[in-house]
């Protein structure tokens, strides 16, 4: 028995973990942590399959990971919840009970829609790709739960990694998919940046309640 | 290189370059500039239309040529609009404008040209992010939130349509071999019928809530109107309806590949259910939401998710009649729709600026009083967008219902529904904007040569719809044969 299927799951099985503590998780700062313990997973799982494909994009895809969101991602969040002192707990729309529940849920969703329909697929390929859209569900379920501006940004930040666990899953994919999610998550964060900081600047608070000052100004 | 990709590669190599010129007017030249030689290559086209990652399609051409074409003449447009506008923000938000405006034409024609489904991906994901800067450029607390508004769903949805990506490529794996042939969508589209289809059916439904955000149809429309309302005009407005025709083609290219599949005995679900559910769902909302806006952009951007949907529901009833309908239906509400907002832009700058607030009904009223040559033009843009003849879009409206009335009788009721209610709040608008009594202190000014290039889209629609070129006839039937 190699070590190729089990190591993978166990990689792909934390990845699910941290998106899913990120539901529960009321304070900034441990979602920045738990975002990274995720990307320096993904990181772990892309050189693995790099090692398993024989693969050599795959290993430069985690080297990609590794620098970009396990290092200066988590670097530069800190920072701005330091310079805006956010390391209060924040605001949730929803219960965090009930927003658990939703998770477990859309992961039975993710497992019970890809199993049946990848019978025909590569064995690795199917539990990779359950996992992974289980994270990229839970990441979009931590974006619609959150009313926090950079908290929404992690909760996008983690569906990227679900989609990278997916693309480095993938048997044979050539690397311009690669390329270009590496490309998105730098370039999508940039924007982010900007935002995050010019959102402060008028308004005063991360918050974004105030959004829907738009709904009742006459359109 | 093949004419495809240099139309391609000079506007994104131009944008770094434009970004450096400090002066709004000689950017806005500079983009002139630009955009009339990337307007000419994208004639070239035709004759060398490239091979392999970036190959142009018959379709794509046709897109191509007409995205070239409203890249000109809103090019044209700004520089009145530069010239009008100049002295509210600094020079480097009109820097990252004009280099924006670039890139959106730039990943628009990438979109169109790429026969790779990773390719197209990374132009659909390159132009969000540019028209994403370019909302939040007015730096108003209602701009960045449009903006912020935008990004999110705008984000989502390229995570899902990459997910739908990578599923397609999985389910062509198979039949294809691993590598770039997976992700050809000319390979894909030739061995539809060898996909396995059960995946490509979850790829399906990933690629259409993906590309159907970007579309602007129902569930996933909010962006739009704010985008519309918030962002710098012509950047926002007039040069990113081409990106929605960049989405709807994506659509349609896979449902085909969906329908192959179906017809052929594969395992996939039949994609038009979806497709009509998607697109009666905006036809409806937007009749029902029409009537309550207040400001024109967010008027037309709603106007322009019914549009949207409309493609949508024409492809989702297919046959090569009905796709054929749909393609048209997009040239022609491209035309028109750039058409009048380049007029709404102009009206808004005689009436002092176009900061936000002047884009209200109640500010724009009367615009005969301004400049009769304008408020004709914006009447006559207005009346086009309604349907109703001469418009061209009545000839693909009544192919669309015909259509239905054929193949899906039960649906063609909430169809005319649909159709009426947005058709009875366009029109109750064209008195008021046109013939009013205008607001108080308004004087006459002339409205400048840029009237001649909204009446030469309409006279481009009428042409398209009652005198198609024969060839472009049998263009556009091929296409819609080839995809139904």
């Amino acid at each position: 028995m190699t070590l190729t299927y089990p190591l993978a799951h166990a990689l792909g099985a934390v990845m699910l973990l941290c998106a899913f503590a990120m539901l529960s998780q009321r304070r900034l700062a441990a979602l920045i942590s738990l975002y990274q313990i995720e990307a320096i997973t993904l990181t772990a799982a892309a050189f693995w399959q790099g090692f398993a494909q024989h693969e050599i994009n795959l290993y430069l895809t985690g080297l990609i990971t590794l620098i970009i969101k396990a290092v200066l991602a988590p670097i530069a969040l800190r920072r701005i919840v330091h310079h805006f002192n956010l390391i209060r707990a924040v605001e949730t729309a929803m219960p965090v009970g009930l927003s658990m529940i939703l998770g477990v849920a859309l992961i039975g969703i993710a497992v019970l829609v890809v199993l049946p329909i990848t019978v025909n697929a590569v064995t690795l390929t199917r539990e990779d790709l359950a996992i992974s859209l289980s994270i990229v569900l839970l990441g979009l379920l931590v974006m619609t739960t959150r009313r926090n501006a950079l908290s929404q940004v992690i909760g996008f930040l983690s569906t990227e990694n679900g989609l990278v666990l997916a693309a480095i899953g993938m048997p044979g994919m050539p690397f311009v998919a690669e390329l270009s999610v590496a490309l998105l998550v730098l370039v999508a964060f940039l924007v982010v940046g900007v935002f995050v900081f010019r959102i402060r600047e008028h308004f005063d608070t991360l918050d974004l309640k105030g959004i829907e000052a738009i709904e009742r100004r006459g359109r | 290189m093949s004419a495809a990709t240099l139309a391609i590669a000079i506007p994104l190599l131009a944008a770094p370059v434009i970004a450096l010129i400090g002066a709004p007017l000689t950017g806005a030249r500079a983009n002139l500039c630009v955009t009339v030689l990337v307007f000419l290559i994208t004639l070239a086209v035709f004759a060398s239309p490239g091979a392999g990652l970036i190959h142009a399609d018959s379709l794509g051409v046709i897109f191509g040529i007409l995205t070239g074409f409203i890249a000109l003449t809103t090019a044209v447009q700004n520089i009145a609009f530069v010239r009008a506008e100049q002295s509210h923000g600094s020079a480097r938000r009109w820097r990252v404008y004009h280099a924006m405006c670039q890139i959106m034409l730039g990943t628009t024609l990438m979109g169109l040209y790429a026969d790779n489904i990773g390719l197209l991906w990374v132009a659909v994901e390159g132009a969000t992010i540019a028209a994403t800067l370019g909302v939040s450029l007015p730096r108003t607390a209602t701009a960045l939130e449009a903006a912020w508004k935008y990004f999110v769903l705008g984000g989502v949805g390229i995570a899902l349509a990459l997910f739908g990506t990578m599923l397609t490529y999985l389910a062509a794996q198979p039949a294809l071999g691993p590598g770039l042939t997976a992700m050809s969508l000319s390979a894909l589209a030739a061995n539809a019928g060898h996909l396995d289809g059960a995946l490509m059916t979850l790829a399906f439904v990933f690629l259409l809530f993906g590309y159907g955000t970007k579309a602007a149809l129902v569930p996933l429309h909010g962006w739009l109107p704010d985008a519309y309302a918030e962002g710098p005009a012509p950047l926002t407005t007039t040069l990113s309806g081409p990106m929605l025709n960049v989405a709807l083609i994506a659509i349609l290219r896979f449902r085909h590949l969906m329908q192959a599949n179906f017809a052929a005995g594969g395992a996939a679900l039949q994609p038009g259910p979806f497709l009509l559910t998607l697109g009666l769902a905006s036809l409806l909302l937007t009749g029902l939401s029409l009537a309550r806006r207040r400001d024109a952009r967010r008027f037309f951007g709603f106007s322009s998710i019914e549009h949207s949907g409309l493609a949508v529901f024409a492809f989702g009833i297919g046959g090569a009649t009905a796709i054929f309908a749909g393609l048209l239906h997009m040239i022609l509400h491209t035309l028109i729709k750039s058409a009048l907002f380049q007029a709404l832009i102009r009206g808004a700058a005689l009436r002092g600026g176009g900061a936000p607030g002047n884009y209200g009904f109640s500010h724009l009223r009367g615009m005969l009083a301004t400049n009769k040559y304008l408020g004709w033009a914006l009447g006559a843009c207005v009346f086009a967008l309604v349907g109703l003849p001469p418009s061209g879009l009545f000839v693909t409206e009544f192919l669309i219902v015909s259509q239905t009335i054929q193949r899906a009788p039960l649906l063609s009721l909430p169809l005319g529904l649909g159709l009426l209610l947005c058709a009875v709040a366009i029109i109750r608008n064209i008195g008021p904007l046109v013939f009013d009594p205008p607001p108080a202190g308004t004087v006459a000014i002339p409205a400048g040569r840029g009237v001649g290039l909204v009446v030469l889209h309409l006279a481009a629609v009428l042409l398209l719809a009652f005198a198609m070129p024969p060839a472009l006839v049998l263009a556009l039937s091929g296409i819609a044969a080839g995809l139904q």
